[in-house]
């Protein structure tokens, strides 16, 4: 070990080894200054020419694609414009690993030089330049001073933070509330029972078209592929005694349905596990049921709207006006008529409900109205007066302004507060006899029928009232039956004589369309990212939400369908003419 | 057509695909060329034993230990420090770090499920426990970050003492961001926003790449920047470091009050002896520090309520409240585009309804620990002010303990041998 | 450094944080130390191509993988094919890869054999979800090991939307698809 005499630094400067050292650092800092830049550059390079997602090379490659045979031009220009992306950036990537460890040793070296010519031309030991004591006390004081403006700093940082920014995470109170998850109502003693809330209603499938009835199933799977001849992911599948255009209704473990003809009611009450049927009620006659039921068409059938199921109640309308409340055990709690509707196809609207009530959308040729009945007891709560007659469903959808009852009839799309019936808005948009109901997806509304344009309403979000106002209309392949469907960016159409088209809601135009050999009298169903419509026939085709058509499988039951099918929890429950079939995959996802 | 065509196809197989497997779409072939398929490469990590690692890092606190308590050689530390950014940082990529290794740590005491690795432990331990016994000798010149500064360090200015006090809060900052950042949930953000690891495993993104060239740029003439205004793991290293034994001391045997190492310090780390003239006398000094710690509770409850008011920005920070947001801004229309992220979000089994409930009670843990965290920086901001008001009385030119990170470099600079006389007059240079 | 009683008192209190120390090391040491990996689960992941993107290293570690047990060998495959592709051959214009890491021969009537170059691979995805889509999941991403260094938080798995990563085993180290399995199980 070197003594203590020559292991203690030297402040002597060596000119000569300056200069050398000094012409060494610039060289390399100049080399490395070089490197970074040609690194930085190349950093760039790659990022715009990448061949993950180069936009040239997606653009020929769609347009090859569209074109209907393989254009030996188009071809060699994707080939070639493919090899020149490809080569440079498997180059790129060199260059940045090569650039990296020259510059890496460029400022190894260029450290060392700066080193030793800094050691060359030493900074001799000497006292700082003022007499500590003034400076000491003023810089001790100054220290103190900064750090409490710091202290200051960071009061002022944190309370403009607070100010400016909020988290607008539903529930927390910035949103409208949905609803609290239960209500109990205290009307009086017996009677108190807790409604299910808005939460609850997702998770099950009470009422045509899934919970607040616009298409949207809450699980996102479900089996995408069956076939009824060879059995594969049937479940069960259950005979249902009387036929009814209605759509399953789903609550808990429990399936409901109604059927009928012109002289017997019934709803039914099926096992979701089993396909067991419950039980089966037949109406007994009301106050008020007419004797004869009225003429209705062949097609809508006696039992056409379709059930609510909603919290402990379950309840069906009838095209002769009655109206029955049971609960899951099949006691009647209440039922009366509400008066024979006057409307020459028959009564078809669905049922939608919503804390404690019941909405009725009871559109006629005359003496048109929109009822909220009390679920309990099924007095009135509120109504409204309407004038044209309709065949669609309502929806309640959460939309930014609030929870909105929203109707289609002949002229207009009418939107209602649920709890109160006020009127929020209106928009006159529609014609024809009016069956499709109406679509919803990321604040905006879509309606459309046969005989009508479409017509996509939207909001402006920063008004406190809502005011719609027309986004875009559309007229080619209007649907007759079915509902539309919204689904994130696209609005889906699927009409009666077979065609499904893919609407962006943006921009009104037709990302893709389909035609198909039947036409579609179920409302397509959105589950997670893949969309289910049942033709007439009742094969089932499911596709991809986008822009692109994307058809994942196509499975057939054998039966023609008119009911929507319902989605719960990994299942699919289709009704058809005859029966009913619960489909889930066999390995159990 | 050609949809037509690819159902066809599809159901064909699919239907002959049934009798066969019912699980996956295609069939397997049945091969009779004789055709065996290529084996899968699945190739195992490299581990360098975890006695290896401790052994190094312990070998390496001792050289340098060694090296600044009693060979007092410069020129040994530079190597242990060369030695250590080749090691440490090249060769094991800067992971795992003693920086980093106080994260594990804090998360081991939050999640009762999170295991420390041994090797996580003692690069924690470690250096502590040197710095108990012989002051900052990890960061001297085994820490690669501190390390690859040491390397830039070539012309070091001196930083005005109110300037180093105040920057000197950034380290609290970040350790209580830190330790925020791992009762929230929110991830790792030393090793997030580790500035030189993009050096050392020669992969980095963008942004980083930048952050670290211009922290050893500004490194050149600021030295270690890092260390002296971001470390975390410095705070912890700097209170241990107060109770050391054999703490580097600037002379060898006594001082001479020579005055010739008052700019040798880089890091502005030499306590200078305490002038006898004050500005203040005693009775008012005293009244002042009374006042201050009277305040002190008062600060205090003002930067915890400030912290926990500005939660919500901070809240962003977590990756579920982020999406909540974007969820819900999406539900309402508010854009027209999805993310990545929300898409995967719809396509999985969470209700929005449930993502909005979680990011709730996430903003809500990070109300309370945005309080915790404002209440922690009070409490710094006073103990500085208290320690700027409170005059130790020191006769020599002596090492910060708190400050100095024992880099030796002063030790060339004082005239005093070891075991000798003074070699000059001490009163002829004042 | 004078020799007053509460010197006594500092050493004191030094040896016992040592002690302390040294007992905390040895807990940690005596309840089993088992080196962990990330890894990424294929019957989580959604394909969205951030594993190339946000590895810290460039290219990323993150490789795709062919399970051949499960391929179908078909000759139209959904992971090699552009959907639509107008022929089945290897031209540039009928790939999906964008690097053209996948390599396709014939074995016999009607089956191809499908290869990844691992040094070409960028951990893209997309021929993931093309196999998934149409084809029998036989492709899949995994990390590997060779070239992941093992940071202390992932930062891949910091951004995954589908929450598809974790920290395994040493020994097992690899999340692979089986021909039982047909998802993701560790292999």
């Amino acid at each position: 070990m070197p003594g203590r005499e020559q292991r203690k630094r030297r402040f002597t400067p060596n000119e000569m080894f300056w200069m050398a050292a000094v012409g060494v650092a610039v060289v390399s800092g100049l080399f490395s200054l070089v490197v970074s830049i040609l690194l930085i550059a190349n950093y760039v390079q790659v990022q715009a020419i990448t061949p993950l997602d180069n936009p040239e090379l997606l653009k020929l490659r769609q347009q090859l694609a569209a074109a209907p045979e393989a254009d030996k031009n188009l071809v060699d220009q994707i080939r070639a414009l493919d090899l020149l992306t490809r080569k440079a950036f498997f180059t790129s990537q060199a260059h940045l690993k090569m650039g990296g460890y020259l510059l890496l040793g460029g400022v190894a070296v260029l450290l060392a030089a700066w080193r030793t010519a800094a050691r060359c031309r030493p900074r001799l030991p000497q006292p700082g330049v003022a007499p500590p004591s003034k400076s000491y006390w003023t810089s001790r004081a100054r220290a103190g001073r900064l750090v409490a403006s710091a202290g200051a700093l960071w009061v002022v940082v944190a309370l403009l933070a607070a100010f400016f920014t909020r988290l607008d995470v539903p529930g927390a109170g910035t949103l409208p509330p949905a609803g609290p998850a239960q209500v109990t109502l205290a009307q009086n003693a017996e009677n108190a029972t807790t409604y299910p809330g808005w939460e609850v209603m997702q998770r099950n499938w009470p009422s045509f078209r899934g919970p607040g009835g616009y298409g949207l199933a809450y699980y996102t799977t479900a089996p995408t592929e069956w076939d009824a001849g060879t059995g594969k992911n049937i479940k069960w599948k259950t005979e249902v005694p009387l036929q009814g255009a209605n759509s399953p209704v789903v609550w808990d473990q429990r399936l409901f349905l109604s059927g009928a003809t012109d002289s017997v009611r019934e709803v039914y009450c099926f096992d979701t596990e089993s396909g067991q049927l419950l039980w089966r009620r037949a109406l007994d006659k009301l106050a008020g049921t007419p004797d004869k039921a009225p003429k209705v068409s062949d097609e809508t059938g006696y039992a056409a709207p379709s059930m609510i199921a909603h919290g402990d109640r379950v309840c069906a309308i009838f095209a002769n006006g009655d109206l029955v409340c049971y609960d899951f055990d099949g006691n009647l709690k209440w039922g009366k008529n509400l008066g024979v509707p006057d409307n020459h196809y028959g009564h078809s609207s669905s049922l939608m409900a919503y804390q404690n009530l019941l909405f009725i959308q009871y559109d006629q040729n005359s003496n048109g109205k929109l009822l909220a009945l009390d679920l309990a007891e099924g007095h009135e709560v509120w109504s409204v007066i309407r004038q044209k007659i309709s065949w669609a469903s309502p929806i309640c959808v959460n939309t930014p302004f609030g929870l909105e009852l929203v109707v289609n009839s002949e002229k207009n799309v009418d939107a209602y507060d649920p709890l109160t019936g006020q009127p929020v808005w209106e928009l006159a948009c529609l014609d024809g006899e009016v069956a499709p109901s109406p679509a919803y997806s990321r604040g905006m509304f879509f309606v459309a029928n046969d005989n009508a344009t479409a017509t996509a309403i939207r909001f402006n979000p920063s008004e406190p009232a809502p005011k719609p106002e027309m986004a875009w209309q559309w007229d080619e392949a209007l649907p007759d039956v079915a509902s539309p469907l919204g689904a994130g960016q696209y609005f889906y159409v699927a009409t009666s004589r077979g065609q499904i088209v893919c609407l962006d809601s943006s921009t009104g135009q037709a990302a893709w369309g389909q035609d198909y050999d039947n036409g579609f009298y179920a409302s397509p169903i959105l589950v997670g990212d893949r969309i289910y419509a049942v033709d007439r026939r009742g094969t089932t085709y499911v596709f991809k939400t986008g822009p692109t058509y994307e058809l994942i499988a196509t499975s057939r039951l054998g039966e023609d369908v008119f009911a929507t099918p319902a989605f719960l929890d990994g299942r699919a429950y289709i009704r058809t003419e005859k029966n009913l079939f619960c489909i889930v995959n066999s390995n159990g996802t | 057509m050609k949809l037509k065509h690819l159902a066809a196809a599809a159901l064909l197989i699919f239907a002959w695909a049934h009798e066969t497997q019912a699980e996956f779409r295609f069939p397997m072939p049945e091969f009779e060329s004789g055709y065996k398929h290529p084996e899968m490469n699945t190739p195992l990590p490299a581990r360098i034993p975890a006695a290896v690692d401790i052994t190094v890092l312990f070998v390496a606190l001792g050289a340098t230990a060694w090296s600044v308590v009693k060979l007092r050689s410069r020129s040994m530390v530079f190597l242990i420090a060369v030695f250590s950014l080749v090691y440490f940082g090249f060769y094991r990529k800067g992971c795992v770090c003693p920086v980093g290794s106080l994260q594990n740590i804090v998360n081991a005491l939050i999640d009762r499920n999170f295991a420390v690795p041994l090797v996580v432990m003692m690069f924690f331990l470690l250096p502590l426990v040197f710095a108990l016994y012989f002051g900052r000798v990890f960061c001297a010149a085994v820490c690669p970050l501190g390390a690859i500064q040491e390397m830039c360090a070539v012309c070091p200015v001196q930083v005005p003492r109110p300037v180093e006090t105040t920057l000197g809060l950034l380290t609290y900052a970040y350790l209580g961001l830190t330790v925020l950042s791992l009762v929230t949930g929110t991830g790792f953000l030393i090793c997030r926003y580790d500035p030189f690891i993009g050096f050392f495993r020669q992969g980095a993104s963008f942004n980083m790449s930048l952050v670290g060239g211009g922290l050893l740029l500004i490194g050149v003439f600021v030295a270690r920047p890092y260390c002296r205004f971001l470390c975390p793991f410095g705070v912890l290293l700097r209170w241990v470091s107060l109770f050391s034994r054999w703490h580097a001391s600037i002379t060898p045997a006594e001082c001479i009050q020579c005055r010739l190492c008052e700019l040798s310090c880089p890091y502005g780390a030499i306590v200078v002896p305490t002038p006898s003239d004050r500005p203040v006398d005693r009775r008012t000094g005293a009244k002042r520090l009374g006042l201050l710690l009277l305040l002190a509770p008062v600060i205090i409850g003002i930067t915890a309520w400030t912290g926990m008011t500005a939660h919500e920005m901070v809240a962003r920070l977590h990756p579920t409240v982020r999406l909540a947001e974007r969820v819900a801004a999406e539900e309402r229309g508010l854009f027209a585009e999805s993310t990545i992220d929300s898409d995967a979000f719809r396509a999985g089994k969470q209700a929005p309804a449930e993502l909005y409930a979680e990011a709730n009670a996430i903003e809500h843990r990070f109300k309370h620990a945005c309080a915790w965290f404002g209440g922690f920086m009070g409490l710094v901001l006073c103990g500085k002010l208290i320690r700027l008001s409170v005059i130790r009385k020191s006769s020599d030119y002596e090492a910060d303990r708190g400050a100095c990170l024992s880099c030796a470099r002063c030790f060339a600079y004082c005239p005093v041998e070891a075991g000798e006389a003074p070699v000059e007059d001490p009163h002829a240079r004042s | 450094m004078s020799d007053k009683p509460t010197i006594g008192r500092r050493d004191f209190m030094r040896v016992a944080a040592t002690v302390a120390a040294g007992g905390a090391a040895w807990t940690v040491a005596r309840r089993g130390d088992e080196a962990t990996v990330w890894q990424l689960d294929p019957a989580k992941c959604v394909q969205c191509g951030r594993c190339a993107t946000n590895c810290v290293l460039n290219p990323s570690a993150v490789k795709c993988v062919h399970s051949y047990p499960i391929c179908g060998y078909c000759d139209l495959c959904g992971g090699y094919l552009q959907p639509g592709a107008k022929a089945r051959n290897t031209g540039a214009e009928n790939e999906l890869c964008p690097v053209g890491a996948i390599t396709r021969t014939f074995v016999e009537e009607p089956f191809y054999q499908y290869t990844i170059d691992e040094k070409l691979c960028v951990g893209c995805g997309k021929c993931v979800k093309g196999c998934n889509v149409f084809g029998n999941g036989s492709l899949y991403l995994q990390v590997k090991h060779d070239l992941c260094v093992g940071c202390n938080e992932c930062a891949i798995a910091r951004n995954c939307p589908a929450q598809a990563y974790q920290r395994i085993s040493v020994r097992t180290a690899y999340l692979l698809k089986t021909r039982d399995s047909g998802s993701g199980k560790q292999g």
